[in-house]
Parts: structure tokens; C-alpha cells; sequence
């Protein structure tokens, strides 16, 4: 829900662009922005770009973070993108819908369902081998059509005064009993939940992730986005909900305003509750700028990219090989998500279920 | 006055009913293409009951509480010696300077743990509720007073002539009113959704998110207009030929107003309750928010473009409004018949479908007719058009009476040819009014929010969106600036209806 | 119904701010009778009228209505306590309700069955001179005097003690005035009912009442049956307000006058020298001669009315035949007729005597 709301913010990324700009240029290397990696990368990937150029960004991902990664990339390279906000699923079939007109060059979704959805479209330019380079391929499709460019991780925020340690679900799928009743929450409008259920689809078939839809239907509170969700879990409205761990993280690192009375409780044993979600980045077909498109994912996945990220408040982990993820962060080492076929994450099937349920 | 229109004339307007029209015949003949096969099993499913259910509720519960109030207020504001009346008139209708999704934010941040039904109702009745009081207060005042003497002459008690002539009177702008706030609710969709209420407007949006444009997107915005135009053939049969228009001429007499002694202590703190709670919340949470310390996420740079494009869709789709408007307005003051009435009619009817349903039935149509208007400003300045041409429309229609064809005949006479004629006549008597629709058009289009979502051109975005989108974040310091500015752009508007109700009695939309 | 009072007013006095509109006023309506209160606009007719309504309080003073006290001793009874009929300027119909309904429209508490209340409702329709067909109609389909017929009937529907009709006929146009003024003495006559007239118009108050009350700032002049008031006005006022004269100036000595057409004869003896004297202009003749001019004629269909210049400068006006050959510029001689009225201090009324 909220990714089509999200702001874009232009005019701070133009803001950040310049004092980037002026950074690289009064300093020369200073090395503190990571330039000497995004040297690496741009000489990798496409040594020659048209600065003339804007590239189109149909931008799902969280807009501050998109913002900063194009505000570095123009600072980089010179080449300007213009950002359409919207969110995973929207964009997804927006895409479609557009078919090769589409204004598009570039698409960078929170979640890997939406961009299945393009790439079975047929409308994904292969990536060039060296951006698939930067990413294991546990964060990317076989297909090397579109590639990981951040991940999140599921996660049940509680309020310990309402539940105790000891009662937490050891799976996401014990939600389903009578004893949860009227103490979870999720935000099943979002395209972040969808992905957690087209993981669970996959990983526990269909019929327990109807009941499991029906349960949320029945015995679950309906929120609006993940921010609202665990403000809810904070002011006591509802016990728990089912979100991604970022939003406790970015929001104990500002006032934890909406968090303090929160904590997380990660799933283990590969549980479909323990799903680390991956947001992808992909090069349309139909772009008219293929060069600069590239340019621009390699660019999020290679050093720079990811060390804004890590950087940031966006709180996500990092996906690249060897990029090390925000420190404030529980280590990647420690999570034990269920392994998935990231291809065979279906949204068209998700929705249905989701709306079969009526949730949508 | 009963002579044929001109055909040219008569061409632009019909261009014009057809224009309105698009989002309706985009929607249906969606529909068909799509075939019933196909809508069914997304029609008949349990959550369209629960959404027909829910935005019946809302509107029943909100229109209710509307008119409850603001036939209470407008009684206590034209007939009783409440002190200091005129302030009081201004601060009751100052919340149709806050849009109702500002109010919404403001309600969360007093009370954060407010949601569902309830919380909806509170909150779009202290919106809503001047869509009634206006054109009562107005009829009331204008009210013949020899009626109720008359009545209370005949051995009518105060309370008994209120019901049976008073309020018999006040059947058309209740209707009216009740009409306009329930159509505001059908097409309410931030201040609801902020509220975790869910209607049809939030479930499109929903949907959209989900899946695009998509048949199951706009089979409920197809659902939506079907409640739209049954609610107005409903006013229309509950209005039916209602009679109220003062028989007689003369000038009416100031009537005695009902002496309220220590009873104006209560009365007054219960007018003051509702200002409080109208746009006092409003005002602490936006202060709130503005002082908050984490405030300064916001800076000139940020805000300035935003405001800057805002005010070119304003000015773009005011100007362009009017235009659109012209032709028909006249034709139906001008050269009144079953056609041009008609031709009238048909862009209110277009007019009272939602923005979210304006946005998507666009969207739609041009990805798939009309590529080369896909995310361009034409296609968002023509949604606004579409949407608020009926605001459009009550201002020029009674400019244009402003200037009857007797004048032109004066001026004709007088030797001057028919574009002299209208430029030295008709124009500057009518110009006041193509001023304050111009106005309202403006004000309208700067505190639109769906369609805006739906149809904003890659890189535009609006003091709505922006807003929306950082209280989305629940990023409420951030919002603030643009709630400020939304209220400050909205109060012309608002002063401007309350002035429009207060010396012409003129409902208006 | 008692023949006695229908109407007792006594001292009563009203202001709106520190305008006093109404100062010591006493009134007495004998049942069955109409009375007219006739009076330049401004001079507090109207206000005297929504006071015995109960549409506005007095400062002081006692109103009761056939014995019944309604107003006095600070106490007040409501409009609808007060059992009156009233009927408004321009009729005030209710605009949702057909004629019936407006009509019937203060019967819903009467103590009557449905059918005696049908049955009353038709009385009225055919008493005011309606036609049965408009009964279904809407208040704006009717014309004016439509709308003053229904609001008499209606307002009469109840059989109230007292009606009240608030310069009923003013806002109709001359010819439907005097069809609608038949109408409705007719009707009141029929129904015997007490009536009090606000008007200010002189042929209304004569034609309609038995009493006129002239009232002139805020006070009574004159309480008495119109023909007297007319022949035997009490000042100049009075003399004007019902009806046209003309005034010359004259020296009164016992029962004659002297002025510019000579010695006349007076009405009644005056006490003073210095005089007024009123000449209505059909005691006016006039004759061959040379003595006087003809300054302007106006034809009014049956008669005439000429203003003629007499060798003093005064004008006076003389009421002739339709049929009279008489042009301005004529030369006439003029004489009066009867006996004419005289009253104290010319001086004090300055130029304006000279007009007529």
C-alpha cells in the first residue's frame, strides 16, 4: 500500500547530487563517498554513457533510498533519471500493460513477485554478465533477466506486555490456530505481504495458504501498510503483526516513536516466516537507452550502490557479494530463511488467493 | 428567450456532455468488452458485500450526522440571539478549508488509536457537515417570516410549525447537501483510509496496487458509479417537485430571533465544541507537527516545487474549466429546453463519479486508445476538468443570469454589434462569477488526491500526493508543511462559499 | 362568540430601540364589526397589528381578545394561543401544500371529524369565490388575488374570535384589487367575523370598514365610522388621508369662512380667525366666466379632475363629468357646493396649504 504513496523526493536527491558532485570535485579522492569502487564498477560495466540522457526509473523500492542511489549515479556518471514512484505490483502490471511502449527503461521493485511478473512479460533485457557478477546467485534468478539489488528480511513484531517470549509461534503458520485469534495483524493490501505469501504458496502449497489467508480474514486485524501495522503493535491495538524487520530498525534509529514498545521475533528452521525477501532491479527491453540503463543496476549492485545502502536509513541488507550490510543490523549469518526458487514466486496466483479470501 | 439555439453553440456543448462523459462510457464499455463471465465472479464474491455494506453505513451514518448538525447550527445560527452570530457563521464553515484528509491526519495525531466505522463517521461529519449548514442557513433566511407567523397565527405551536412548514422548506438544500457529503463519502479515500475503514474507493486503490488497471480494479470502480447514479436519481426522486420558492415579491421583514437568556451559555459551548473539534484539532495537530522537533525534514527547496506545480494544474485546469463550461451554461440559461437541459445535466452526472474512479476509467482508456496522452499533463489537467466542471457550472450559470438578454437587447439597440455587445455587456456583468468559479476549480484541484495518484505525469508531484505520501510513511512532521499549505490555498474557497451562501442563498454544486 | 369586545387594546406602547412606534394606544372593536386602521406607511399600523397577533411584545399596556386577556401585567400568550386569523401582506402561502391542504392546513388540532374538517375546507373554497378547480393547485400556480383568497379562507378556517388582515390587497394590481376587496368583505361579511384592517388606503378602510382608525405617528386621530370621519374630519390629516381636498387660506368668523372663493358655509362653527379651508373637489363646480384659468385637466374615464388657478394663486381641483368639454387654458368661474370645513392654524402649515 504505502509504495505508491511514498514520496519522491526530487528535489533532496538533486539536492544530493550536488553536494556529491561537489565532494568528488573540490576533494578530488577522498575516497570517503566509496568513489574508488564505483571507478571500478563504471569501467566495468560501460565506459561510455550519453550524460545527455534521462533515464526513466519506475521506482517500487522505498523512494529515499532509489533517491540516494540516483543522486550518487548522476554524481557518477552524468547521466540523469527521473523517478516514478509506485509500488511493486502497480508498476508490475503497468509494465505489462504498456508492453514494449512503455516509458520505462529501468525497474527496481521492494519484491521479487513483481518482477517475475515483467520478466514473464518477456519485456527484460538480459543483464550485462558484469552486474550478475556482483550478486551470489542465491539473490538472483537463473534466468540473469533481472538481478537482487537488496533483501528483507519476514519477521513477527510483538509487544512484549501483551505477549510473552515464551508464547511466540516457533512458525508463521501456527497464526492459523484458534489461539491466535484476534492477536496478529498484517497489512495484506502491500506487495511486501504478497511476497511473504507467494514464499509460503511455494513452500507449503495451496491449500494451507488459503487457510492461512482465511485465518488472517477471520481472526487477524487488516492494516494499512507495515508502518501502520506495527504503530499498532506499539500502541498496543493488536499483539503482533507480520512485517519486515526494517521498519523497527529505521524507526528505533529516529525516535522510536512507533517502536518502542516493539520487538522482533525472526522465525527459524527455514520456516516460510523466516523468508528473506529480495528486491530486484531490472533493464526493460523496450528501453531506448540500454547502455545507460545497465549502467544504472550495475551501479545499485557494485560497491557504491550497496554502500549507500548500507549507508542509509533504509535498513535493508545488502545482496551483494562481499558488501557487508548496515552493522545496526541482526547479522545475515544468523537468519535461517527457507531457501526459494526466486522464478517461481507467482504474484498472479498470489493475488488471486489474496483476493479469493477477500482481503482485496 | 424561446428562439433555437445556435448550432455552433450547440456543437461545443454536445462536445463538451460527451467529454464528461468519458469516465462513465470508459467504465461501461469496459464491461462489456470484458463480458459478465468474467465480472461475475468478481462481482458476486463476500468482500464486494462487505465493501457495499461498509460505504452504506459510512454514508448513512455520516450523511445522518451532517445533517443532524448542520440543521442544529444553522437553526441556533439564523434564529436564535446567539452572541457574536457572525463569527461563529465564519469559524463553523472554516473546516471546508481543511481538506478531509488533513482532518483525518489531525484526528490520528490527537488520537492515534481511533479506526473503523466510528472513527470515519467523526471525522467525515466534522468535514462535511458546511455541505449542509450553508444552503440551510441560507434558506432559512431566506425563509418568508409571515410563513411561521401565518403558521403559528392558525394555532401551530413553535415546534409543530417548525416541522410542518420550516422544515418542508428545508427539504432541497437538505437533500442537496445530504446529496453532495454523500458522494463526497463514495469518493472519500484518504481520510478513510488513514482511518483502516474500508470502502469502495480504498479497495480500488487497493486493487490498483495489486494488479494495475485490471478488470477486477475497475469492476469495483463500475460498482461505485452504480452506487454513484443511484444516489442521484434518488435525490432527484426524493426532491421530486418540491415547492419552496417564496410566492410573493415584497421584500422580507428581519424576524424577531428567540431570546436564548442564560440558555446562550450551553448553546454558545456547544457552537464552540464543534469549532473546536472541527478545526481545533486541526490546528493543534498541524502545530503540532510544524514545532515537532523532528521537523526538519522539510525545507523551502522541497516544498516550493511542489507548490509550483500544484498552481500550474490549478491555473491550467481553472481556465480551462470555465472555457468548457461556457457553452453550455449559456445554452441552458440562455435557451432553455429539454435538450440543453439535458446537456447540463449530463456533465454533473459524469461530474459526481469519484477522482479514484475519474483516474483509473483514464488510465485505462488512454493506455490502451489514446497512447500518446498516457502520464502527460493534458490527460490529468482533462480528469480535473471532468471532475469539477459542476463547480464550474453553478458559477456561470448565475453569472450568465447576471446579464439577461434584455441588456443585450438594450445594447443592441444602442448600436452595438453582438461581440461588442458581449464584450461591453455581458462579460463584465458575468464577470464576477467566472472569477469565483475559476476560484473554485483552482482551490479544488489543489487539494485533489486520487486521481492525482492515479494520473500524475513521471516527476510531477502535488501538495496532496506529497502529502499523502508522507503521512503514508506515518511521517507526520514531514506532512505538516503540506497541510499548511493545502488550508492556506483552501480558505479563498471556502471564504468564497461561505460569502456565495451567506448574500445569494445559493446553494452550490 | 360574545356580541361585546372582540378587540380591547389599552395604553399600548412600543419601541425598536429608542424609535417609539406606538405611544398610548387604546382600541375597541365591537364584535362582528371590522375596523380599519388607516395611516401613512411608517406610522405603526402594522406594528399595532402584530402586537394583537403576538408576533412581537409590547413595552406596556393590556391587549385582550373576546375577554380573554392576552397580553398584560408582563405576560404574553403565544401566537397560536391567541385565536386570531391572519393574513399576510402577500398572502404567505405554504409553498409545499396545495390550496386544500393551505386551507386546512390549522384544522389538525380543531375538535371536528375528517369529514366535518373536508366539508369546512369546501365551504371556504366556495365562500372566498374559488373555483373548485384550483383546489389541487399549487400556491405559485394561482395569481394574486388567487393567493389573498386562500389566505383568508384559510385563516378564517377556524372560526377565530378576531382576524387580522395586513394591507391584504397591496401588493395586486388595481383591477384585481377591487375584485378581491368584493371578495372578501363578502366573506367576512358572510361569516360575521371580527375583522382588523391595516391599510393605507382610503377606499379599502371605507369600503370594508365600519370603524377607521386614523392613525398618524404612532397615534390614534380619529376613531370612527368612515362617512363621519370623512365628512367631519378632525384635523387636516385626517382630512387628506380620506380622501382629496384642496386648501386655501380664509378667515373663519362663527359659521362662514372667507377665502378666495368667497363667503362659504361651514360644517360646524369654528372657534379661530385664522383658518384652512378644505374643499373636496367634487363640491367644486364650474361655470362660464373669466375669473379663473385651467391649468391642467386629467382624464380619468368617467370623470375628470382640473386643477384651475385662482385669481389669488391658490389651486384648487374640481371633480367634472367624463363628458365636460374643458381644456387647460380655459377660462372658468368656479363656485362650491355644501357646506366646507375650516381648521385652526393656516400659519403653522406654511406653503403647503397652497397645493391641493
Amino acid at each position: 500500500m504505502h509504495a505508491l504513496s511514498k514520496r519522491a523526493l526530487a528535489p533532496i536527491a538533486a539536492l544530493a547530487a550536488l553536494a556529491l558532485a561537489a565532494c568528488g570535485g573540490s576533494s578530488g579522492g577522498s575516497g570517503e563517498t566509496g568513489s574508488s569502487g564505483g571507478t571500478e564498477t563504471s569501467a566495468g560495466a560501460t565506459p561510455t554513457l550519453d550524460t545527455g540522457v534521462t533515464l526513466v526509473l519506475y521506482n517500487a523500492q522505498h523512494d529515499t533510498l532509489s533517491a540516494a542511489w540516483v543522486a550518487a549515479f548522476t554524481a557518477e556518471t552524468g547521466v540523469k533519471v527521473e523517478i516514478r514512484q509506485g509500488s511493486d505490483l502497480t508498476m508490475a502490471n503497468q509494465i505489462v500493460a504498456e508492453g514494449s511502449a512503455s516509458p520505462a527503461d529501468v525497474f527496481l521493485t521492494e519484491n521479487s513477485p513483481g518482477m517475475s511478473l515483467v520478466e514473464n512479460a518477456g519485456l527484460l533485457a538480459p543483464l550485462d554478465k558484469a552486474t550478475l557478477a556482483q550478486v551470489p546467485a542465491s539473490f538472483k534468478p537463473s534466468s540473469g533477466k533481472w538481478t537482487g539489488i537488496a533483501a528483507r528480511s519476514t519477521v513477527m513484531a510483538y509487544n512484549p506486555a501483551m505477549i510473552a517470549e515464551a508464547d511466540l509461534p516457533t512458525s508463521i503458520m501456527d497464526l492459523r490456530d484458534a489461539k491466535w485469534d484476534g492477536k496478529w495483524g498484517a497489512a495484506p493490501k502491500g506487495a511486501d505481504f504478497q511476497a511473504i505469501v507467494s514464499a509460503m504458496l511455494e513452500l507449503k502449497g495451496e491449500s494451507a495458504t488459503a487457510d492461512w489467508l482465511k485465518a488472517l480474514k477471520s481472526n487477524g486485524q487488516q492494516f494499512t501498510g507495515n508502518t501502520a501495522a506495527m504503530k499498532a503493535v506499539n500502541a498496543g491495538t493488536v499483539a503482533s503483526a507480520i512485517i519486515y524487520h526494517y521498519y523497527w530498525y529505521g524507526d528505533q534509529a529516529k525516535t522510536k516513536e512507533n517502536s518502542a514498545n516493539v520487538q522482533l521475533h525472526f522465525f527459524k528452521n527455514q520456516d516460510p516466516g523466516a523468508f528473506l525477501s529480495v528486491s530486484g532491479g531490472g533493464v526493460l527491453a523496450s528501453s531506448k537507452h540500454p547502455n545507460e540503463a545497465q549502467a544504472l543496476v550495475n551501479f545499485i549492485t557494485g560497491k557504491t550502490g550497496q554502500k549507500v545502502l548500507a549507508d542509509g536509513t533504509a535498513f535493508e541488507y545488502c545482496v551483494a557479494t562481499d558488501a557487508p550490510s548496515n552493522p545496526a543490523l541482526k547479522p545475515m549469518t544468523q537468519l535461517s530463511p527457507p531457501t526459494v526458487d526466486l522464478s517461481k514466486l507467482n504474484s498472479p496466483k498470489v493475488v488471486t488467493l489474496v483476493t479469493n479470501a477477500g482481503l482485496i | 428567450m424561446r428562439s433555437l439555439p445556435p448550432l455552433r453553440l450547440l456543437a461545443c456543448a454536445l462536445a463538451v456532455a460527451v467529454f464528461a462523459s468519458i469516465p462513465l462510457i470508459s467504465i461501461l464499455s469496459y464491461g462489456f468488452r470484458v463480458g459478465w463471465d468474467e465480472i461475475r465472479p468478481l462481482v458476486l464474491r463476500p468482500l464486494i458485500g462487505e465493501l457495499l455494506l461498509n460505504t452504506l453505513w459510512l454514508c448513512a451514518t455520516a450523511t445522518a450526522g451532517c445533517i443532524a448538525l448542520g440543521l442544529g447550527l444553522a437553526w441556533i445560527l439564523e434564529r436564535t440571539s446567539l452572541p457574536f452570530a457572525a463569527l461563529w457563521r465564519a469559524l463553523l464553515a472554516a473546516p471546508l478549508a481543511i481538506p478531509a484528509f488533513i482532518n483525518s491526519y489531525a484526528w490520528i495525531t490527537v488520537r492515534p488509536e481511533l479506526d473503523g466505522l466510528k472513527a470515519a463517521t467523526i471525522v467525515t461529519v466534522l468535514s462535511y457537515y458546511p455541505f449542509v449548514l450553508l444552503p440551510v442557513a441560507a434558506t432559512l433566511r431566506g425563509l418568508d417570516p409571515a410563513l411561521e407567523e401565518s403558521a403559528r397565527a392558525l394555532g401551530t405551536g413553535p415546534v409543530r410549525t417548525f416541522l410542518r412548514v420550516v422544515l418542508p422548506q428545508l427539504r432541497t438544500p437538505i437533500l442537496g447537501g445530504g446529496l453532495l457529503v454523500s458522494l463526497h463519502l463514495l469518493a472519500e479515500y484518504g481520510a478513510i483510509e488513514q482511518l483502516r475503514y474500508p470502502t469502495f474507493a480504498t479497495a480500488i486503490i487497493a486493487q490498483y496496487e495489486s494488479t494495475f488497471a485490471s478488470t477486477a480494479a475497475n469492476v469495483l470502480a463500475g460498482v461505485l458509479v452504480a452506487c454513484c447514479l443511484v444516489l442521484v436519481t434518488l435525490e432527484v426522486f426524493l426532491r421530486g417537485r418540491a415547492r419552496t420558492a417564496r410566492v410573493g415579491s415584497g421584500a422580507s421583514r428581519s424576524r424577531p430571533r428567540i431570546r436564548l437568556g442564560w440558555w446562550a451559555i450551553p448553546v454558545t459551548a456547544g457552537v464552540a465544541g464543534v469549532v473546536a473539534l472541527g478545526i481545533g484539532v486541526p490546528a493543534y495537530s498541524v502545530t503540532h507537527w510544524l514545532t515537532y522537533t523532528g521537523a526538519d525534514s522539510w525545507t523551502l527547496g522541497e516544498i516550493a516545487p511542489v507548490v509550483w506545480s500544484t498552481l500550474k494544474l490549478g491555473a491550467a485546469a481553472s481556465v480551462i474549466a470555465v472555457a468548457v463550461g461556457f457553452p453550455v451554461a449559456w445554452l441552458a440559461v440562455r435557451y432553455r429546453s429539454a435538450l440543453t437541459t439535458a446537456l447540463e445535466r449530463t456533465t454533473y452526472l459524469a461530474s459526481s463519479l469519484p477522482g479514484v474512479v475519474v483516474g483509473l476509467a483514464l488510465v485505462t482508456a488512454s493506455i490502451r486508445y489514446a497512447r500518446p496522452l498516457y502520464q502527460t499533463t493534458p490527460l490529468i489537467i482533462a480528469a480535473y476538468v471532468m471532475l469539477f466542471l459542476p463547480r464550474a457550472m453553478v458559477n456561470l450559470r448565475s453569472a450568465i443570469q447576471q446579464a439577461p438578454p434584455s441588456l443585450d437587447q438594450a445594447s443592441r439597440a444602442l448600436g452595438q454589434s453582438a461581440l461588442a455587445t458581449f464584450l461591453r455587456v455581458t462579460i463584465p456583468l458575468a464577470a464576477p462569477g467566472i472569477l469565483a468559479a475559476m476560484a473554485l476549480v483552482f482551490l479544488a484541484v489543489t487539494t485533489e488526491l486520487t486521481a492525482t495518484l492515479l494520473l500524475a505525469p513521471t516527476g510531477t508531484h502535488t501538495l496532496a500526493t506529497e502529502f499523502w505520501a508522507a503521512t503514508s510513511e506515518i511521517d507526520y512532521p514531514g506532512a505538516a508543511p503540506y497541510a499548511v499549505c493545502m488550508i492556506v490555498l483552501s480558505t479563498p474557497a471556502a471564504w468564497l462559499l461561505l460569502r456565495q451562501s451567506h448574500f445569494t442563498g445559493a446553494s452550490y454544486e | 362568540m360574545n356580541d361585546g369586545a372582540a378587540l380591547e387594546v389599552r395604553g399600548i406602547s412600543k419601541s425598536f430601540g429608542r424609535l417609539r412606534v406606538l405611544d398610548g394606544i387604546d382600541l375597541t372593536i365591537p364584535g362582528r364589526t371590522t375596523t380599519a386602521i388607516l395611516g401613512p406607511s411608517g406610522c405603526g399600523k402594522t406594528t399595532l397589528l402584530r402586537l394583537v397577533a403576538g408576533f412581537e411584545r409590547s413595552d406596556g399596556g393590556t391587549i385582550s381578545i373576546a375577554g380573554r386577556s392576552v397580553q398584560g401585567s408582563g405576560r404574553s400568550t403565544p401566537p397560536n394561543r391567541r385565536d386570531v386569523g391572519y393574513v399576510a401582506q402577500e398572502g404567505a402561502l405554504f409553498p409545499h401544500l396545495d390550496v386544500r391542504a393551505n386551507i386546512g392546513f390549522g384544522l389538525a388540532r380543531w375538535p371536528a371529524g375528517r369529514k366535518a374538517k373536508r366539508s369546512r375546507v369546501e365551504q371556504l373554497i366556495e365562500l372566498v369565490g374559488l373555483d373548485r378547480g384550483h383546489a389541487a393547485r399549487h400556491p405559485h400556480e394561482l395569481s394574486g388575488g388567487q393567493q389573498q383568497r386562500v389566505a383568508l379562507a384559510r385563516a378564517l378556517a377556524r372560526r377565530p374570535s378576531l382576524v387580522l388582515l395586513d394591507e391584504p390587497f397591496s401588493s395586486l394590481d388595481a383591477s384585481a384589487r377591487v375584485s378581491t376587496r368584493t371578495a372578501v368583505a363578502a366573506a367576512l361579511r358572510e361569516e360575521g367575523v371580527t375583522t382588523l384592517l391595516v391599510t393605507h388606503d382610503q377606499s379599502e378602510a371605507l369600503a370594508l370598514a365600519d370603524q377607521v382608525a386614523v392613525m398618524v405617528a404612532g397615534r390614534f386621530r380619529q376613531v370612527a365610522p368612515g362617512p363621519e370621519i370623512y365628512l367631519r374630519p378632525i384635523d387636516l390629516e385626517c382630512a387628506r388621508l380620506l380622501g382629496a381636498g384642496s386648501t386655501l387660506q380664509g378667515r373663519a368668523a362663527g359659521d362662514w369662512v372667507e377665502c378666495a372663493l368667497g363667503r362659504l358655509p361651514l360644517a360646524d362653527s369654528a372657534p379661530f380667525t385664522s383658518a384652512a379651508v378644505f374643499i373636496r373637489p367634487e363640491q367644486v363646480t364650474v361655470h362660464s366666466g373669466t375669473a379663473a384659468v385651467v391649468t391642467a385637466v386629467d382624464y380619468l374615464g368617467a370623470d375628470k379632475l382640473a386643477a384651475i388657478r385662482l385669481p389669488s394663486g391658490e389651486v384648487v381641483e374640481a371633480r367634472l363629468a367624463g363628458t365636460a368639454a374643458l381644456a387647460a387654458g380655459d377660462q372658468v368661474d368656479v363656485r362650491v357646493e355644501g357646506t366646507v370645513l375650516a381648521f385652526a392654524s393656516l400659519d403653522a402649515l406654511g406653503a403647503k396649504a397652497n397645493s391641493g
